[in-house]
């Protein structure tokens, strides 16, 4: 039979590939175009696919973070500004906690040998398998009445590492497994210590694995609702807990809650660009005969 | 530079013994090699010298001072392993420099040092490369690098060849011989072939099952082995095992085994005669034969005859087994035609055959 040439086999494919993009870009397009919108645009039956962009909604969105004042607002809600900045301090700090926390638990699951380890390995998988909803209860009434630190973001924060951590171990596990242990071995012959072997030689090597640990984690506690939602009050609110409050009875604002949609979702993908270069294979290649 | 005491040591994984009770002391500048077969305990005693693996019972002294409990870094040792174990994330240079950057050496003097150890070893060029980006070759060359930057008082050296092909290995082995004269220090070296020890070793210690079989000196171990195990792993080929009876005659002690009898040299018979009558097996080294008719030749049949140059190695049966026979020959020797051949009588090793050990 003769071998058919893939390109000519797959006429087919885009229909479907075109299909695909319209469905996952459609609603980032929708959002980009109604945040660039008046409200005026938006509702009225007469709005058309064309108008004249404005940052309006933006400028709304940021007033409170604003070097000026726009003169179109005339109060300066600072609810969407604060939660911005909530949204990036409980994100990066629960990430940077997580992955400093998680890297050392894996590799002393991996390296020392004690007592039950594989069961703590397994275990704090299983953790994983807990969903939020269950937790939600009991983590409010401990949070709030035991530690007293509900409506805070050191809460929100604290939740977000132990609810990360599990996979977060689980994952650079498998990442430390893979550093010979001889890479150790010569790094403890050349003097250096334990704390030394770990940052300076396999730190380095699993550094893929961190990253993708890294986008797990921030995503996650970019996006999480139901616990800030449950944890926060109005100064600790996060970004999504606020779009969520700001649908209220007395009407919707639909070209600020685009905007903060928008810029909710500039982060991710700016932190995910930059630590997916990170994710390289063949880290480890070179190091030992293989 | 420190002399090395191995005391009683032990070494044991639950209820299997590795090493069971050895004793060993290296001297100041001696370049040592353990050598045996896979799994005789040799890189675990490296390694227990090192301070990577934990010991189960003895000491291990430096200079006097016991260091059982002492970490690697503290031992003053440097180490290559058998394969390499660079750092992948680390060019040649950061490779090399590691250990004095952790010590906190000045700048320019780990400049300098590297600098002069690339030079040493030809990898002056390569310095900026990963070592991915390296020959098989070239990465052996680093892992030494790394160890002779640190000068350390003792190298150890983790079958350091093993990796590399047969040409490589003979000219890195020449360059380690070359080096190790050049720098003057102890060296610890263990591999599982006997030319590399024999090559290298000021002093050999033969190991089989984590037991000492025999401490010496090349030419010690080949003239005279200590026990069977001993003649039969040094030397290349494997030295020829018969069995055979103790005789006197005429005032000369005999060999005598099926369709030979050999006679031993007069020097031999204070030590032999005692054992008069007795079963034992000997050993003949395959170049202690050589082609000629003369008084006590014996006429052998070439089984097989294989041509290698200045050698033929051929096969032969004595004693109703097969021996190798290996002589100087300017033309392939035909295989099927029997020839005769002297046995120097210096080369007859005579071992007891129930205890093993040379008599």
């Amino acid at each position: 039979m003769p071998q058919l040439n893939p390109r000519q086999n797959n006429i087919a494919i885009y229909p479907l590939m075109f299909i695909l993009v319209i469905m996952s870009a459609g609603p980032i397009v929708l959002m980009l175009m109604t945040s660039l919108r008046l409200n005026v645009d938006i509702t009225s039956p007469t709005a058309s696919f064309f108008f004249t962009p404005t940052i309006r909604n933006y400028e709304t969105t940021l007033c409170g973070v604003l070097w000026y004042k726009p003169e179109h607002v005339d109060y300066c809600n600072p609810m969407f500004g604060r939660a911005l900045v909530n949204s990036l301090i409980v994100a990066i700090t629960s990430t940077v906690l997580t992955l400093v926390i998680g890297c050392m638990a894996a590799y002393s699951l991996v390296r020392f040998k004690f007592f039950g380890r594989d069961v703590v390995s397994m275990t704090t998988l299983m953790m994983r398998m807990v969903p939020p909803a269950v937790l939600l209860v009991p983590v409010f009434g401990i949070w709030t009445f035991q530690f007293g630190i509900s409506g805070t973001t050191g809460g929100i924060i604290l939740i977000y590492t132990a609810m990360n951590l599990p996979f977060v171990i689980w994952i650079l596990q498998s990442f430390i497994v893979q550093v010979p242990i001889q890479l150790e071995e010569a790094a403890r012959m050349d003097g250096a210590g334990p704390f030394r072997v770990f940052f300076l030689v396999v730190l380095p090597l699993i550094k893929p694995g961190l990253a993708a640990a890294a986008i797990f984690t921030f995503r996650i506690a970019w996006n999480e609702f139901l616990l800030a939602n449950a944890l926060s009050d109005r100064n600790s609110r996060t970004v999504p807990v606020t779009i969520v409050n700001s649908l209220s009875d007395l009407g919707i604002d639909w070209g600020v809650l685009m905007a903060t949609g928008m810029l909710l979702a500039i982060p991710p993908i700016l932190f995910t660009f930059f630590a997916a270069r990170q994710i390289i294979t063949g880290m480890t290649a070179g190091a030992v005969k293989g | 530079m420190p002399k090395i005491e191995l005391i009683n040591l032990q070494k044991s994984y639950g209820a299997v013994s590795i090493i069971d009770g050895l004793d060993l002391t290296m001297e100041d500048g001696e370049f040592t090699v353990f050598v045996g077969p896979s799994g005789c305990g040799k890189s675990t005693t490296l390694r227990m010298i090192a301070g990577l693996e934990a010991i189960s019972g003895g000491e291990i002294r430096i200079d006097g001072r016991v260091v059982n409990r002492l970490e690697p870094k503290d031992r003053d040792l440097a180490l290559v392993f058998q394969d390499y174990a660079l750092y992948p994330h680390m060019n040649v240079a950061k490779n090399m420099s590691f250990a004095l950057r952790l010590a906190r050496y000045e700048k320019s003097k780990i400049n300098s040092r590297v600098n002069e150890v690339a030079e040493m070893l030809g990898l002056t060029e390569y310095l900026n490369r990963k070592p991915a980006e390296l020959s098989g070759g070239q990465r052996q060359r680093v892992a030494m690098g790394r160890a002779l930057v640190r000068d350390a008082s003792t190298f150890l050296f983790d079958e350091p060849l093993s990796n590399l092909d047969a040409k490589l290995r003979a000219q890195m082995r020449a360059e380690l011989a070359l080096m190790s004269r050049r720098i003057q220090k102890n060296m610890i070296y263990v591999t599982h072939d006997q030319v590399e020890a024999m090559t290298l070793g000021d002093r050999i210690v033969v190991m089989k099952s984590g037991k000492i079989m025999q401490v010496g000196s090349p030419e010690e171990l080949y003239r005279s082995p200590a026990n069977l195990f001993v003649a039969g792993f040094i030397g290349s080929p494997t030295m020829n095992f018969l069995k055979a009876e103790l005789s006197e005659e005429g005032g000369q002690i005999f060999v005598t085994g099926r369709g030979f009898s050999l006679p031993l040299p007069a020097k031999c018979k204070p030590r032999l005669s005692s054992h008069n009558g007795r079963t034992v097996m000997i050993g003949l080294r395959p170049s202690s034969f050589s082609v000629g008719e003369g008084e006590g030749s014996i006429e052998l049949p070439i089984i097989l005859s294989e041509y290698i140059g200045a050698q033929s190695v051929l096969l032969s049966e004595m004693g109703g087994q097969k021996i190798t026979i290996e002589v100087s020959s300017e033309a392939p020797i035909p295989s099927g035609a029997p020839m005769n051949f002297v046995v120097e009588s210096e080369g007859i090793h005579v071992f007891d055959s129930d205890t093993e050990k040379a008599l």
